[in-house]
């Protein structure tokens, strides 16, 4: 085996809140808005089963191919010829993913803090922090994790206290007034979050107990809750106009001032935001180097992981021109793309496992060659 | 133009010089990969410095997914 650390399952649910929700509430409540209007808050429940099911499937497969992951399996369920096509597609969508999360941390540093700066620069420099973290394996970015967490909650939870003065709960009526479709729409975007517990199916096999479902779905469910949450928050704080903001919860934060005294919060949220991101990135960026080095077969990653990086880095400025053509991309095509690959794709290797097993099991001749 | 192609190339070499000595001699399909891998991110970073417009993945999967994107609108 390539990775020889080990981590706990606690310590998997803890990656991957920040794994979802890093990017999640930066980029989702503002398109989730366009579609779902005053019931923003909702979308995120409508996708909560999604995100279930994605824990489930995930679960399941591991029961089945027990040490082994979505790279792996493929091979297994599908034969080595379908199955190492799926396992580069796969590669290739980890890398276009990473691209896309690293672009959007770039373009909101920028727009925020750094305006002046080369965007190169800080995707190099988070790059280059992640590389460190990714050749340190699989523990490094668990227990960074786990310090990062309370850390990246602290402002989310205390978030809608502080903001209590200038909220108006009246922004949220009328509730569902357009009926229930409008926050169905809105609920395609918080799904193509929450395919990224695609990356649990990396972590799944180096889990040293076996309550690797139970703080998945704890997980799941505690990024609903903030979810809905900062939703509200952000509809109870700017209403309708919530679709005008692109970073619709830092406004939020910007909104803090408590005795005239406690002021500028937002820059120590998106100094904590920082971390957040750093855990996701580490996430898929590992996820993407054991895979290269599984479906190519060596025995260590080490090495790819700089030239991963380098791709990774001209990915993120070839996505897309701008953040609004990204925007266009996760709102039209991407709302299937992402699904597709991350819970469809899935969901059939599933059920082709399942079928062969089956087969398996009322043949006596297969099981004897085995 | 000509010094974004120098820095990604000194970049690239600064790379090598510290992941090269790190692999050892038999791990013949490792350093394979490795300058596959290299070798592609540096070209098509000298690419996409000369053909910044070049259309890429997204644009790609844009095309495949656009009649179901449509749908939502």
């Amino acid at each position: 085996m390539i990775e020889k650390g080990k981590i706990s399952a606690f310590q998997m649910g803890v990656m991957m809140y920040p794994g979802i929700l890093a990017t999640a509430i930066l980029t989702v409540p503002s398109i989730t808005a366009t579609y779902a209007k005053q019931d923003l808050w909702i979308a995120p429940i409508w996708a909560c089963p999604i995100g279930l099911l994605i824990v489930l499937v995930f679960l399941q497969l591991h029961k089945h191919f027990p040490g082994k992951n979505i790279i792996q399996y493929s091979e297994n369920i599908l034969g080595r010829l379908i199955g190492k096509t799926l396992g580069i597609y796969y590669l290739f969508f980890f890398l276009h993913n990473s691209g896309f999360v690293i672009r959007e941390y770039a373009e909101f540093i920028i727009t925020s803090v750094l305006p002046k700066t080369p965007i190169v620069l800080v995707i190099v420099g988070m790059t280059l922090v992640s590389a460190f973290a990714v050749k340190g394996g699989v523990e490094v970015i668990a227990r960074s994790a786990l310090v990062f967490l309370p850390l990246f909650m602290f402002p989310l939870l205390l978030m809608g206290l502080m903001v209590l003065p200038e909220m108006e709960p009246r922004n949220m009526l009328p509730v569902m007034g357009n009926g229930i479709k409008p926050s169905l729409k809105g609920a395609f975007f918080p799904i193509e979050w929450y395919g990224d517990f695609i990356y649990m199916s990396f972590l799944l096999p180096f889990l040293k107990d076996e309550k690797g479902g139970k703080w998945g779905m704890i997980s799941v469910m505690a990024i609903t809750l903030t979810m809905v949450i900062t939703n509200l928050t952000t509809i109870f704080v700017f209403g309708g106009s919530t679709t005008e903001l692109l970073y619709p919860v830092m406004n939020v934060f910007r909104y803090i001032s408590l005795a005239d005294f406690f002021e500028h919060v937002e820059s120590i949220v998106i100094a904590v935001w920082i971390t957040g991101m750093f855990v996701k990135f580490s996430l898929i960026y590992y996820a993407l180097v054991l895979g290269v080095a599984q479906w190519l077969n060596v025995s260590d990653y080490k090495s790819f992981v700089l030239p991963i990086g380098f791709l990774q880095v001209i990915f993120s400025i070839w996505v897309a021109p701008n953040f609004q053509q990204m925007g266009q991309f996760f709102t039209t095509a991407g709302s299937f793309y992402f699904p597709s690959i991350q819970i469809i794709l899935p969901l059939f290797l599933l059920f082709v496992a399942l079928i062969k097993k089956k087969y398996k099991d009322k043949s006596p001749k297969s099981s004897i060659v085995q | 133009m000509i010094w974004t192609v120098f820095a990604i190339t000194v970049g690239v070499v600064l790379l090598i010089l510290f992941e090269w000595p790190k692999m050892k001699q038999n791990q013949k399909k490792e350093k394979a990969a490795f300058v596959t891998l290299t070798a592609m991110g540096w070209l098509l970073a000298i690419l996409l410095v000369f053909f910044p417009d070049m259309p890429g993945p997204t644009q790609m999967i844009e095309k495949l997914f656009k009649p179901l994107g449509k749908l939502i609108e």
